[in-house]
């Protein structure tokens, strides 16, 4: 097993809001401890409904935010701070995809200019070189060179998240994060856009933390997942077995909601409650008040993420002393 | 409520510290007042002597708070013109200034507040059209070519008027005309756009469609939530006065404190000018919390919080 | 910095051809008047602008070949003077603008970048220039420093500021929130080129257009000054300058004090209607 390109080890981010001049702050844990690694060439796949903290980890993973405590480590590397030299030359080679691709882009100039972008910002290349990347980059990512010349507005929505793409890879980078980079387009043209980002990923060899609410769209593209709740990761594996035998109640919610073809069809587990509040985090596992098992010792107690096999780590007090693959029910 | 007023006072004072500053600084950034004061040729041992009086020889920050107190304590500086203390000077001309200031001010409101209503109600029409066309003039014609325009036709042409000297009451029509009509258009520019996007509102309809008179809607609906944002024009019209006074007040000789500013900084009678600067100061901070004020008054949402809240 | 104003979309591509109103139409045929008045100022002057012609004292408009315009008391020529002076109120204008349009700006994105503390300092000299009449302080910087052309246009130059940083401050937080500088400086960019690049370029029109609207207040401002003898000084000659010169002699010789006043009001009015226009058509969100 090769070395991690991408290591977060304890890892916690915690914002603080206050309302009005006077008030007084407020401290919300988005990222609460999280440890995880991505190797060269895999995609890791988060899952979490919106306030799970699962795009501050993306930000964290990308050294775009630094984490209160913990480390990030890249490339075996401690991660620079954000908006230092050191930083700002890491940037090429760790990129990220977002969710509106039009808000990421500069209305002023057409796309071309700002695919490549980033090769002027790096110094790379001189003028012909950077013209011959800018036209390979928008082929890769299934554009024309007529595509190229338009602006933002002009283009399409899956047009724009291609342009998106073709920019966060002109400077060949190692890893690509992507937030939610499908979930504001059509569903059609959703899967064309998935399956370019998993042609591109097998093709260069990339990693990719592709972070999505939707298990579905993570499902396709993703070797391994990690579903957080509010702040903590609950399950972690390869994707083919937590969506086969997911262990956590929460990823069974969440399973059963997107059933997979072949699959032995549960019972559809239905989510109830309150969706999470990162600003009032309940008391003990913080999924109790929607948890069809929760006992009272889930009330009290916090679980620990545990390892049940290689690879694979729950955090549920009922999984604790049962074998692996053979939850309680 | 009593944490808006308490904000607003800080503001205040914040401004008329900054103020302070500015005078400071340009003051020592103007040079070395021991020359300035006993000129260029004057004996190094009386500088050296007028230095340590003054305490110019200690540190910049403990002069600074030296000026600060002396300006706390009311003491402005006497005037290098004619020696007689500034705030003296200063004070005896606010009289003069205030006679043509106030009637001007009620001027512009009566004639500003009004225009803009009926321009709002009567869109499109050749009034509206008119008030729109004057308001544009207004701020296109600066203060002094209009009060000499006003001078020559009453005084020069028809000879009704005199044209400046302030004798009788005659002497003050021009002076006041001149200083009112250009912040009425201005006033009445921003009336009519408040009424419209008063009267643009859903509760007007509501109101007129629940069968109120349309003058009742007027007077019971639109002026009310028209005036709040007027209200804080006053500020700027007030700013615009003391301006205005300045330029006004040299056009018609006319003895009131713009006058004297323009000659005090022609003199670099730096006491004066200094007194006269915090004086300014104090009216736009003044004018400005009174707007304030009459804007919690008049906006129902910080009135319920000074029940609510005090 | 390649080509940094070089593509740039319109704003509304479909409104193709814009059928501008008479009033834009006749301010344009003035500014550009003006404007072609100023800058070939030394081929249109008939005369030099001083010179005395004793000979001709208070001659009236419209009698003499040599001077169209009439003459003053020492026999100078009115038309030669305006032309003088037009060029060196749109020069002290312009002038001004510039600086306080650099200056705001700086300001309102040194604010928006940094915020906290620096943002509080900005925002408090903002409240500060737009509390205080900006004559009065003009006129106590001019008692304390005394008078040059280049303390005058400096001291212009701090009209207005405040509105170009409170706009640039706005925009600037409004662009970063909206992802595409965000994204930018995730890709590496330096704030330099994040701001000059991508931020300026996008709020570029909203700029102009208040440049437009400050113009023709610093020309107002500057012609008070002038008028009241604390701006520009003598020998030199400017618009306001001509009209407090003229104005002892508004019984025998109004025309002295007339025209440059009337080209005062015309070049105001023709700025200020074509910046009310160009927001109108580019930005109505502003005031």
């Amino acid at each position: 097993m090769s070395a991690p390109l991408l290591s977060l080890n304890e890892v916690t981010r915690t914002y603080t809001s206050r309302k009005g001049l006077f008030g007084t702050p407020v401290a919300v844990q988005a990222v609460a401890g999280v440890s995880l690694e991505v190797r060269p060439g895999e995609t890791l796949g988060i899952v979490g409904e919106s306030g799970s903290g699962k795009s501050t980890m993306g930000r964290m993973a990308l050294g775009l935010e630094a984490p209160d405590s913990g480390s990030v480590r890249f490339d075996g590397a401690a991660m620079p701070d954000p908006g230092s030299e050191s930083w700002r030359s890491l940037r090429k080679r760790a990129q990220m995809v977002f969710q509106d691709p039009l808000g990421a882009l500069d209305r002023r100039l057409p796309v071309a200019d700002q695919i490549g972008e980033p090769l002027e910002i790096h110094g790379i290349g001189d003028k012909a070189a950077r013209a011959a990347a800018i036209a390979r980059s928008l082929e890769m990512t299934g554009l024309s060179a007529d595509h190229g010349r338009r602006f933002p507005h002009e283009l399409s929505g899956g047009q724009r998240q291609r342009v998106i793409i073709a920019r966060a890879l002109i400077t060949d980078p190692e890893l690509l994060v992507c937030d939610e980079p499908v979930s504001a387009l059509d569903v059609s043209i959703q899967a064309q856009v998935v399956n370019l980002l998993i042609d591109l990923q097998a093709e260069r060899g990339l990693a990719m933390i592709f972070i999505s609410h939707d298990l579905r769209v993570v499902r396709q593209i993703s070797q391994r997942v990690a579903v957080m709740y509010l702040g903590h990761i609950v399950e972690e594996g390869t994707a083919e077995e937590v969506l086969r035998d997911p262990q956590h109640p929460y990823t069974r919610a969440l399973v059963s909601a997107a059933p997979v073809p072949g699959a032995r069809q549960r019972q559809r587990v239905i989510l109830t409650g309150e969706p999470p509040n990162p600003a009032a985090r309940p008391s003990g596992c913080a999924f109790h008040p929607r948890c069809p098992l929760a006992t009272d010792r889930c009330r009290a107690e916090m679980p620990v993420l545990t390892r049940l096999a290689p690879g694979r780590r729950a955090a549920c007090h009922l999984i604790q002393h049962t074998p692996a693959g053979m939850a309680a029910k | 409520m009593i944490r808006y007023i308490a904000s607003r006072l800080l503001r205040a004072a914040l401004t008329i510290a900054l103020v302070v500053t500015f005078a400071f600084i340009v003051l020592r950034l103007s040079g070395d007042p021991a020359t300035i004061i006993l000129g260029p040729e004057a004996p190094p041992e009386a500088i050296e002597a007028f230095r340590h009086n003054w305490g110019l020889d200690r540190p910049v920050l403990v002069q600074y708070f030296d000026y600060f107190r002396a300006i706390l304590r009311g003491d402005l500086g006497i005037s290098m013109r004619d020696g007689r203390s500034a705030i003296e000077l200063v004070g005896e001309r606010i009289p003069a200034t205030l006679a043509l200031t106030i009637p001007a001010l009620f001027l512009q409101l009566a004639i500003g507040i009004p225009a803009g209503v009926y321009a709002a109600l009567h869109q499109g029409t050749a009034f509206d059209r008119t008030v729109m066309v004057s308001a544009v003039f207004g701020f296109a014609i600066p203060s002094f070519v209009l009060a000499l325009a006003l001078v020559l036709v009453f005084s020069v042409k028809l000879g009704w008027l005199p044209s400046g000297g302030r004798d009788s009451w005659m002497h003050a029509i021009l002076p006041i005309l001149t200083l009112g009509l250009g912040g009425a258009a201005a006033l009445a520019r921003f009336t009519r756009s408040a009424m419209l996007e008063v009267l643009g509102r859903p509760f007007i309809r509501t109101a007129s469609a629940k069968g109120l008179p349309w003058a009742a809607v007027v007077r019971g609906h639109a002026l009310p939530n028209a005036a709040i944002p007027t209200v804080t024009l006053v500020g700027f019209l007030v700013g615009s006065l003391i301006a205005g006074a300045v330029v006004v007040e040299s056009v018609f000789s006319w003895p009131g404190v713009g006058r004297l500013l323009v000659v005090a900084v022609s003199n670099r009678d730096l006491a004066v000018v200094q007194c006269l600067l915090l004086l300014v100061a104090a009216s736009m901070v003044t004018s400005n919390l009174i707007v304030d004020f009459l804007y919690g008054v008049l906006d129902p949402r910080l009135r319920q919080g000074a029940r609510a809240g005090a | 910095m390649t080509d940094m104003l070089a593509p740039s979309v319109p704003a509304k591509p479909a409104r193709r051809r814009w059928s501008l109103p008479w009033y834009v139409t006749a301010s344009l045929f003035w500014v550009g008047l003006m404007l072609i008045t100023a800058v070939f100022a030394d081929l249109l002057m008939p005369h030099s602008f001083t010179a005395l012609d004793l000979k001709y004292r208070l001659v009236a408009p419209f009698q003499s070949l040599a001077h169209p315009l009439g003459t003053d008391e020492l026999g100078r020529d009115v038309l030669s003077r305006l032309i003088v002076s037009i060029r060196i109120s749109l020069l002290i204008a312009f002038g001004a603008t510039l600086i306080s349009a650099v200056l705001g700006t700086t300001l309102g994105f040194l604010a928006a970048h940094f915020r906290g503390i620096v943002e509080q300092i900005v925002l408090v000299l903002a409240d500060f220039q737009a509390a205080m009449p900006f004559l009065i302080l003009a006129l106590s910087v001019l008692a304390f420093f005394g008078n040059s052309l280049p303390l005058l246009v400096g001291l212009m130059g701090l009209y207005g500021w405040e509105r170009y940083a409170r706009i640039a401050r706005g925009l600037a937080i409004a662009a970063s929130a909206q992802g595409y500088a965000t994204a930018v400086s995730q890709l590496g960019a330096k704030p330099g080129r994040v701001y000059l690049r991508h931020i300026l370029p996008n709020i570029a029109s909203t700029l102009i257009v208040s440049m437009t609207l400050v113009f023709p207040e610093v020309i107002l401002l500057e012609s008070g000054l002038s008028f009241l003898g604390l701006g520009v000084q003598p020998p030199m000659t400017s618009l306001g300058n001509m009209v407090g010169y003229g104005r002892e002699y508004i019984t025998r010789a109004p025309w002295i004090m007339l025209t440059p006043s009337v080209v005062i009001v015309l070049t105001t009015l023709a700025i200020s209607l074509l910046g009310d226009w160009l927001r109108d058509r580019l930005d109505p969100t502003i005031r």
